[in-house]
């Protein structure tokens, strides 16, 4: 098997005298869907925050294909090749559908600020690209006909679709989707299952996604890790993590109908 | 009523509400336009007074080349000052930095006082002049705010005036989407200094004297009405506001000292009546709409 594209080390993170995150490891690999699931409080959007370099770790390591990028800026790290959504949504509201992929698309491709003053043939060919891109990442994610709208009118499901394709516009390999359902109508999350699938394929995408909805995550996911206050309890396939012993006694099998509903 | 003397007043007043509107273009609340303005026209009245390269002559004459450098010079200078004290003050956000930009300012009026070479509390005076006229300062001035706005007009169109917005929006989702966003804000502040600087550069020949008041805490407010008046959701808003705000006290000294009160009214209601300032999203909307001819 290839290095893993990201690999955790007994990460930890304690926010005043709450251990939020106890020495959690594992290890992504290449073209994989990662699942982390877990109870509410778990330390989920913790890791992720840790891993895309929002919050700063309190000990351990995080490595990008063998290379340490533990404490790196979120910029650096999108640079490198690493994307995320927010679980809140944290779109640039004020912007066109449209302008918030171009704001995505700086860097691909790069052009002089000179070049964008002068509105030189290198500038308008760059933007160009930027546009094809952008409209092709609309079509995919099927917002093209919402284009011109401002993000902040657009309708709860429309708005989870552009952060992924806003996400996808920085061109990562891997991608962190921070519960990517919450909020969508029963058809959406229907159909998000085989969105993500297909995006995975089209973008030779690696996956990590944080989700509550048990049953598409076991559906969709190729390995499973499971939190609970901080500490990894089990990890492997959606078959082995769904008859761990752990798992059910603290996740599934705490009165949620969560495994009742696994298929 | 407006004479030209006040047209060129009314010009660098829209200068200077675009040098407080470009760090807010990239959500950073500046107050340090007074501190650039002071900085360039400072180095405008002692190069031209002192520097006899320059070629002012006893008449008090200043050939139009070393104008036009002194205010490259001005820009450039204020635009030093930037990136050095922009790098240390925009680790700071929202309140705090204007905060810091407010100490700025005050520092570099301090400096000015109180520097050798300055001249003290009455200033540098007999500043040379380029032209024989007051008009003669409108080519410059509309020049300048001329390439100001083009400025800006070009930003909305590219990668660094979307990486503006999108900070202004959201600063940790742009950081997050791969923008760097220390450089991009620096590079807003650093732009507004040269403005301010250059800005400053003109006035001084413009006034003929110089003093450490030009930069005051008082400018730092006057400014930011500028753009809140105006709007600070498109250029033209400041644009708009600088050259209304500049020209009111004026337009309103036949009323005497009621001026004044009705000048604080002005900056009062404004907020009140139109929160988004003169100029906003839905006007140019409708402007450009109108432009076209799909409405009648």
């Amino acid at each position: 098997m290839s290095a893993p594209v990201l690999e955790v080390q007994e990460l930890s993170r304690r926010f005043g005298g709450l251990l939020a995150l106890d020495q959690v490891s594992f290890a992504v690999q290449p073209g994989e869907i990662f699942g982390l699931i877990g109870p509410n409080g778990a330390g989920k959007t913790t890791l992720f925050n840790l891993i895309s370099g929002v919050t700063p770790p309190s000990s351990g390591a995080v490595l990008w294909q063998g290379t340490p990028i533990t404490g790196r800026p979120p910029d650096q790290l999108n640079r490198l090749g690493l994307a995320r959504t927010f679980q809140n949504l944290r779109l640039f509201e004020g912007l066109s559908v449209l302008d918030n992929l171009l704001v995505a698309l700086h860097h691909h491709p790069r052009s002089s600020a000179l070049d964008g003053l002068l509105s030189s043939g290198r500038h308008r060919r760059a933007e160009h690209q930027r546009l094809d891109v952008a409209w092709q990442l609309l079509e995919e994610l099927g917002l093209a006909e919402l284009a011109e709208r401002q993000a902040g009118t657009l309708a709860y499901g429309d708005r989870r679709r552009l952060e992924m394709a806003r996400a996808l516009a920085t061109r990562p390999q891997l991608l962190l989707l921070d519960e990517p359902a919450a909020g969508l109508n029963p058809a959406e999350k229907e159909g998000l299952g085989q969105l993500i699938a297909g995006l995975r394929q089209r973008h030779q995408l690696t996956v990590l996604i944080i989700e509550h909805h048990v049953p598409l995550l076991m559906r969709l996911c190729d390995r499973l890790a499971v939190l609970d206050f901080g500490v990894r309890i089990a990890l492997g396939s959606p078959d082995q993590v769904r008859q761990d012993p752990k798992v059910i006694e603290a996740y599934l099998g705490s009165g949620s109908n969560a495994a009742g509903d696994a298929p | 009523m407006i004479d030209n003397g006040l047209l060129v007043q009314m010009l660098i007043g829209a200068l200077l509400g675009l040098s407080v509107y470009l760090p807010l273009a990239a959500g950073q609340l500046s107050l340090a336009t007074p501190a650039f303005y002071a900085v360039g026209g400072t180095l405008a009245a002692l190069l031209s007074t002192r520097w006899s390269a320059l070629g002012a002559t006893a008449a008090g004459t200043l050939p139009l080349g070393s104008f036009v450098l002194e205010l490259v010079l001005g820009g450039l200078l204020a635009g030093l000052l930037a990136l050095l004290v922009g790098r240390l003050v925009l680790r700071l956000q929202g309140i705090y930095l204007a905060i810091a930009t407010i100490a700025l300012v005050e520092i570099v009026r301090v400096a000015i006082l109180n520097l050798p070479f300055t001249g003290g509390a009455v200033g540098i005076f007999a500043i040379p002049q380029p032209f024989s006229s007051a008009s003669g300062y409108l080519v410059p001035a509309l020049a300048l705010l001329a390439l100001a706005g083009w400025l800006c007009q070009r930003l909305e169109a590219m990668p660094l005036g979307r990486a503006m917005a999108a900070i202004r929006d959201d600063e940790l989702a742009a950081r997050c989407m791969g923008i760097d966003t220390t450089k991009v804000k620096l590079s807003a502040f650093v732009l507004s200094a040269v403005l301010a600087g250059s800005s400053g550069a003109l006035a001084a020949h413009f006034l003929n004297t110089w003093n450490a008041r030009q930069g005051s805490f008082d400018a730092s407010i006057t400014t930011l009405a500028f753009v809140v008046l105006g709007g600070s959701r498109s250029w033209l808003g400041p644009v708009l506001g600088g050259l209304l705000l500049t020209a009111l006290p004026e337009l309103l000294r036949p009323v005497g000292d009621v001026r004044l009160v009705l000048f604080g009214l002005v900056i009062l209601l404004g907020p009140v009546l139109a929160p988004q300032g003169l100029i906003t999203q839905a006007l140019l909307e409708r402007l450009g709409r109108w432009g076209e001819g799909k409405e009648r």
